[in-house]
């Protein structure tokens, strides 16, 4: 027995020499790529030639080639490495390097891993640099707002840099030509867009004398399907309500959630609403509807894509955005997604070592934001990706070419909103527009910089349970009873707790 | 192991010190005469033992970080002790049955309907005479093994859609109701086990086609001169001799109970039939690794192999209860 017990010791032994032999490897690669930064280290010149690595999110199918990225160098005095991360892959890719500690200089930390438990861990224990205390020393970075800021922070601690995005980009595309064909014109509440998607269901749109449209498409999803833009209309608040003595209750629990299932339900049972949607994918629910199965859509800013999706199989679609729908009462509602912050550019402490290199990476981070960078971002090299047309609209000359060399960093531009492009594209613009003007009555959601225990470690399960349970009731499967059993176990699962600590957070910040 | 030790008890109590040492001397003698003698069996033996030692029995070290909240930039040495925390959780979860019930059900229907499929194909392939057609159908049934779920998945959501899909609209042709295929709980299960059928139906089979080409043909002719008839040569002949092979892979599909193909299982749940078709392997990741707990995924992991290595050990006692050869 004594022999067994010496090898477990031996294996564990032996484990852990070689884990920390590959933990100490990777260690000693990073130093190796930032020495060179360390000499500049004594006198803080801020624009000083500066080698900077950044692991960015790459939302598009292919990294850009290093035509743009020469130019953002040459406007911001550094030499760049760009490694970038697929979007798919992000989750394990980004707490692989934590585990590692092979970390760029400057890491895109998305929304949607900010209440990722392991990410936001590292977050709090300090892995990061707070930054909060520094933004107001650069022009472009104090324009961040107070909102923007405490939406990005945790616990009153801003360990990066917000992505700045706009407030909401809800609304509803329709297909204008079927609009025309039946007489009818662009829904402004929601019984009028009740009737579009009955028409468009029962009346042959597209005239075709056969029976093979329907209303809305949709997907799997209740947050980017349709649900909750409809849910937005009816006036359910965004994730959470918070009443003036700090009490909180979540969205599901309001008479108007339970309205929009009713409507959704509705939808459903009469064929208006995409009888596969449950299974539907994001992509699947794209082509339905540029292949003219669909005439509704739930999001404004897919209308280029449709408009490509639809090229060579359905060329004459026109498409109308409308982001303004009126809810029962008459009033004007769409749901901030992050609050207007899409995630973080964080500083990693083990790549950059002092203050000075800090400041001269938030220097970086600013320049990102001036207008020619920006601009290299946005469309690329003027007159080779874009132009600006003689009624200083803005052009993308070559679309193949810009996809190639210039769409993967714009998903990673420091802030999409500070400046105003004029899109040739009416339809384009029209959207630009609409979107600004949601910002007028957005819906924030009160927990974006609230700390909850509960939410970080079984935040998914437990909205899979209300997920689950809505799209049952809309489909007709379970009745107010069963969604409300749900709502149940939704509490006893740690929706209660989580409840308790949002209340606590939400009281300790509005001290 | 208790009855080594009682042997060794034995030897101790009826043997004296200085032989039992001696014994002991030329035992290792003998080994290391062997040692030498098979020098190169054992040196060629050595890259195997090590890629074992390297990416099987090493990482395994890092089940550690089930008992630990185990924080990627903190390391193993670093994270929290929790003891069993996530094992608590995990077993204490709601959901917790409802996992077990479905991935027990899927395994079930793994076993009982498509465990025997290949053999029997295997057995019908055997009885064709025609080589040139015998090879045609063994391609064509292969082919499907190397397609990925994700396309098998697609190709039915193609078909059995309710909106477009060909085979509803077969059904709402002859007047009959839409079946939701997709979402229906029982519906999907039956899908789950159709795609699996159709998928590895065909490759399956290679394994029992080798043994059954082991098979004596003398066997066959003295049947044959028995008057046994070709279902009779079958069941008496070429059933019982590969019924070792059906046993060694019994034996290791109960060990992959739990093992039911995350990727498959993944791209069929959905929100309606989750109650259905969630199994620990589609929980743990939406749960775990979307999460970022390493920890409570790494515990769900051990769970898994532990009762698989549980079904291993104890399948394979009962084949040789059996009087079956088993798998060691």
């Amino acid at each position: 027995m004594a022999n067994y017990k010496k090898y477990g010791k031996m294996l564990a032994a032996g484990t852990l020499l070689a884990s920390s032999l590959v933990l100490g490897a990777c260690g000693k690669e990073d130093k190796t790529a930032t020495t060179s930064k360390k000499e500049s280290s004594e006198k803080v010149d801020l624009h000083a030639k500066a080698d900077i690595s950044w692991s960015p999110i790459l939302y598009v199918a292919t990294a850009p080639t290093d035509v743009v990225e020469k130019k953002i160098e040459e406007a911001t005095n550094t030499n760049l490495t760009f490694n970038w991360i697929p979007d798919a892959t992000k989750d394990e890719r980004m707490i692989a390097s934590i585990a590692s500690g092979e970390l760029d200089d400057i890491i895109s930390i998305p929304q949607t891993l900010m209440t990722n438990s392991s990410i936001r861990q590292a977050l709090k224990s300090g892995v990061f640099w707070d930054v909060g205390k520094y933004l107001d020393d650069y022009p472009n970075l104090k324009k961040i707002s107070q909102d923007r800021r405490e939406a990005s922070s945790i616990e009153g601690k801003l360990y990066g840099v917000p992505f700045q995005k706009d407030f909401a980009r809800g609304g509803v595309l329709i297909r204008k030509d079927w609009l025309d064909n039946l007489g009818m014109k662009v829904p402004t509440n929601l019984d009028e867009l009740y009737e579009v998607a009955k028409a468009f269901t029962e009346k042959d749109p597209d005239g075709n004398g056969k029976n093979d449209t329907f209303g809305w498409s949709d997907r799997n999803e209740l947050r980017y399907g349709s649900f909750k833009t409809l849910a937005s209309y009816f006036g359910v608040p965004n994730g959470w309500a918070v009443d003036k003595n700090g009490k909180f209750t979540p969205e599901f629990e309001t008479k108007a959630y339970k309205e929009t299932m009713e409507y959704s339900k509705k939808l459903y049972k009469n064929g208006y609403l995409d009888k596969d949607f449950a299974v539907t994918s994001k992509d699947d629910q794209l082509q339905k509807f540029a292949q003219g199965k669909a005439g509704i859509y739930a999001g404004l800013i897919s209308i280029t894509q449709l408009k490509n999706m639809a090229q060579g199989i359905n060329n004459k679609i026109e498409i109308v955005p409308q982001n303004k729908i009126a809810g029962p009462d008459g009033e004007y509602r769409i749901w901030s997604e992050g609050n207007g912050v899409n995630g973080l550019l964080a500083f990693p402490k083990s790549a950059v070592k002092t203050e000075a290199e800090l400041k001269r990476v938030l220097q970086f981070v600013n320049d990102l934001i001036n207008e020619d960078v920006f601009m290299l971002m946005t469309g690329g090299i003027k007159e080779t990706h874009y132009t600006i047309d003689e009624n200083g609209a803005y052009k993308i000359l070559d679309n193949p070419l810009w996809q190639k060399e210039v769409q993967g960093f714009s998903g990673s531009r420091p802030s999409e909103i500070t400046y105003k492009l004029k899109d040739a594209d009416p339809d384009k613009q029209l959207v630009n527009d609409m979107i600004s003007e949601n910002d007028k009555f957005s819906q924030m959601d009160p927990t974006v910089p609230l700390e909850s225990q509960t939410r970080t470690e079984r935040g998914t399960e437990l909205d899979k349970i209300i997920i689950d349970a809505t799209i049952k009731y809309i489909m007709g499967e379970t009745d107010e009873k069963g969604f409300d059993a749900a709502v149940k176990t939704w509490k006893d699962s740690g929706g209660d707790q989580m409840k308790k600590e949002y209340e606590e957070a939400y009281k300790k910040a509005n001290k | 192991m208790r009855e080594s030790t009682a042997l060794a008890d034995d030897q101790q109590s009826v043997l004296p010190d200085l032989e039992k040492n001696a014994m002991k001397k030329r035992a290792r003698a003998r080994t290391l005469a062997g040692i030498v003698r098979n020098k190169w069996l054992y040196i060629m033996s050595l890259p195997g033992i090590l890629y074992f030692i390297i990416f099987k029995y090493l990482p395994m070290g890092g089940i550690i970080i089930a008992f630990q909240d185990y924080q990627p930039f903190l390391g193993i040495a670093n994270s929290p002790w929790v003891g069993l925390k996530h094992f608590v959780r995990l077993f204490t979860e709601p959901t917790f049955f409802m996992l077990l019930g479905n991935t027990l059900l899927l395994f079930a229907l793994n076993l009982f309907i498509f465990f025997p499929i290949p053999i029997i194909l295997a057995l019908m392939l055997n009885e064709v005479k025609n080589k040139y057609f015998k090879s045609g159908i063994q391609t064509i049934i292969y082919i499907p093994h190397f397609m990925s779920w994700v396309i098998i998945v697609s190709i039915c959501y193609v078909f059995l859609a309710q909106d477009g899909g060909a085979v509803n609209a077969l059904i709402a042709s002859m007047g009959g109701e839409k079946v939701p295929f997709l979402t229906d709980g029982t519906w999907s299960r039956i899908v789950y086990i159709l795609q699996v059928i159709w998928k590895e139906m065909g490759w399956s089979t290679i394994i029992y086609l080798a043994a059954v080409t082991a098979v004596d043909p003398g066997l066959y002719e003295a049947a044959k001169m028995d008057g046994a008839s070709r279902l009779r040569q079958i069941w008496h002949v070429t059933l019982p001799a590969i019924r070792p092979v059906i046993i060694t892979m019994l034996i290791l599909k109960i060990g992959h109970t739990l093992d039911l193909g995350f990727e498959h299982v993944y791209l069929l749940v959905n929100s309606i039939n989750r109650n259905f078709m969630e199994i620990f392997d589609t929980y743990v990741y939406t749960a775990g690794m979307k999460n970022g707990q390493l920890s409570f995924s790494t515990a769900v992991g051990l769970f898994k192999g532990v009762v698989g290595l549980i079904l291993v050990m104890g399948s394979n006692r009962l084949a040789k209860k059996f009087g079956e050869e088993g798998l060691y």
